[in-house]
């Protein structure tokens, strides 16, 4: 045969091989299934209120913000948050402290990422760290997804996820999630991970590049994204939580970056997170701010947000019956009049946490200065004010 | 270091190397010089400095990049220290006609201008994988074999996780391709009119 023929007929071989690996990889894709039933905490007992606050430890950081946190063994909380000189400053880390119920503290905050120490392990350069975000995969590792920034503001944001063996004493190095075909650029994390019930991890993401709009991602096991699902689109809807209440059915909340009415934004899945209803704005307000919700043991959706269309000055907890329909405002955290505050009227970024004894946690940035940790029960929460 | 990031770090590398080899005349120079020049351009983009090498400056704002991207690299670095002709002019001008479409196709809709998210069919996509099959055999049929040697080097590359992502579109296409096969058509198509106009009549 000519070197022409061998050229012509290897490259044809060649090709029937490569795209026979590609069918046989894509055809046996596992089907993607539904949520995993949420991990069950104690029923609500008919118990006295309880409540409790403590301002988390914070030793050397001028500015702190974005909060999260996951139950881990014995009961404790392990939160995250990122502090430094300045939000997006290089000398930003993300931190760590550890709360026990038995004495109510937190122990003394220490870092678990810095700048540096992310772009030896990823092996780029990193200009800034941002939101961490904190949940267990189906192995029951505790895992952290973090945003760095190589380049520009957070619009130049990437994912990366590090997990740990022992309840966030070690950690692996990070690695990259890849969720965007542009640099990679743009996504960013703030609503907490779930679980599908075939092992993989969801994980709702926003971008806000070109457009503002919510993606959820689904990880295998190694933590590498394999497939996501677009949550919304356009230019006004960021930063999904989202709430599974059964297999199929999940709702998800938005923060809203459009025009006036400043309302938060509802989305829904019938279908186990294939596919998602067009976002709806709620009856509750939303000034361009961070939201956390929590499906709560005896069946309710629970809501921490900013209860203003204009300022993160009030923080209030609102519950719904019926999945998100309608509302009710059960407490406000932050903003009473007359009450002592954080010397910037700024209270933001919250994140919820229903431990397995059946306490909620909110921890929430405390004036830009102090992230703050309140727990209550749900007869706390029922108390008429 | 794990085989995503020395093949990630590999591909930005050699980026580098093609931007230092297009940017130098090396034609004019002795092939010792050239190599000399060349070897020591690898040296300063791979060995590390503090704590990256020039590689992972990149990386960090690019990226890794596509296959066809690695490709195009090696083959410009071939051309300026050899002088030959890696991939002839009717293969590139093939790819990028089918890189410029297909870069207009992903990346709106990639970064949120519908609901339609064509990124997410490389992931796990049967009717991607046809499409992708459909264009091969055309470029083979053609005898386009540069443009078949980079897709069977890209579904290679996926097959076997080279990089960081599991989406085919990453080990296809990236921005940078992109704009470069972009810029390349643009140009050809006004040097084609402008040539029409200064052609004399008859």
């Amino acid at each position: 045969m000519t070197r022409g023929g061998w050229l012509r007929w290897g490259s044809l071989a060649a090709a029937a091989l490569v795209f026979a690996g590609l069918y046989v990889r894509h055809l046996t894709l596992p089907t993607p299934v539904g949520f995993a039933p949420a991990r069950a905490a104690r029923a609500a007992s008919p118990a006295a209120p309880v409540y409790g606050a403590e301002l988390l430890p914070n030793s050397t950081a001028a500015s702190v913000h974005s909060a999260t946190a996951a139950e881990i063994s014995g009961g404790r909380l392990r939160a995250f948050w990122y502090g430094g000189s300045r939000e997006g400053a290089p000398d930003v880390a993300i931190y760590t402290s550890l709360y026990s119920p038995h004495d109510g503290t937190w122990s003394p905050e220490r870092a678990v990422m810095t700048r540096e120490l992310a772009q030896r392990q990823l092996r780029r350069y990193v200009r800034k760290l941002g939101n961490p975000v904190a949940g267990r995969d189906r192995a029951g590792r505790l895992c952290l997804f973090f945003v760095s920034v190589s380049v520009g503001g957070w619009a130049g944001s990437a994912i990366n996820l590090m997990v740990s063996e022992d309840e966030g004493e070690t950690w692996s190095p990070p690695r990259r999630l890849v969720a965007s075909p542009f640099f990679n650029i743009s996504t960013l994390v703030k609503g907490a991970p779930l679980q599908f019930a075939d092992g993989a991890t969801g994980l709702p993401v926003y971008h806000e590049f070109l457009g503002k709009f919510g993606e959820l991602l689904r990880l295998d096991a190694l933590g590498r994204v394999i497939q996501k699902t677009r949550l919304s689109w356009g230019q006004s809807s960021l930063q999904p939580v989202i709430v599974p209440r059964s297999e199929a059915e999940a709702v998800g909340f938005m923060r809203y970056a459009g025009d006036p009415p400043n309302r938060i934004l509802m989305i829904r899945t019938g279908d186990g997170g294939e596919h998602w209803s067009a976002p709806v704005k709620t009856a509750l307000p939303n000034p361009n701010a961070a939201i956390a919700s929590a499906l709560l043991a005896d069946g309710r959706v629970l809501l921490a947000f900013n209860n203003a269309g204009e300022n993160r000055e009030d923080l209030s907890l609102a519950l719904s019956e019926d999945s998100g329909d309608t509302w009710r405002i059960a407490r406000r955290l932050e903003g009473d009049p007359g009450s002592p505050g954080a010397p910037v009227a700024e209270y933001s970024y919250p994140w919820i946490v229903q431990d397995g004894a059946g306490e909620i946690h909110v921890l929430y940035t405390w004036g830009r200065s102090r992230i703050k940790h309140v727990h209550f029960n749900t007869a706390w929460l029922e108390k008429r004010r | 270091m794990s085989a995503s990031d020395a093949f990630g770090l590999f591909g930005c590398g050699l980026l580098g190397l093609a931007a230092v080899a297009t940017l130098i005349p090396l034609r004019r120079l002795p092939h010792r010089v050239r190599y000399a020049l060349m070897l020591a351009a690898a040296l300063a983009v791979f060995v590390p400095f503090g704590d990256l090498p020039a590689a992972a400056y990149l990386r960090g704002v690019t990226g890794d990049v596509s296959v066809t991207t690695l490709v195009l690299a090696g083959a410009a670095c071939i051309a300026r220290i050899t002088g030959g002709t890696p991939i002839g002019p009717r293969d590139l001008r093939a790819l990028f006609w089918l890189l410029a479409p297909a870069a207009l196709f992903l990346y709106p809709f990639a970064l949120g201008w519908t609901q339609f998210d064509p990124y997410a069919l490389g992931y796990g996509s049967v009717d991607f994988v046809t499409a992708l099959l459909l264009v091969t055999l055309a470029a083979w049929r053609a005898k386009l074999y540069a443009v078949v040697f980079i897709v069977i080097a890209a579904a290679l590359a996926y097959l076997a996780g080279a990089y960081e992502s599991r989406n085919l579109w990453d080990y296809l296409i990236d921005p940078l391709v992109s704009v470069y096969a972009l810029v390349r058509l643009l140009s050809g198509l006004r040097h084609r009119l402008s040539g029409e106009v200064t052609q004399p009549a008859g």
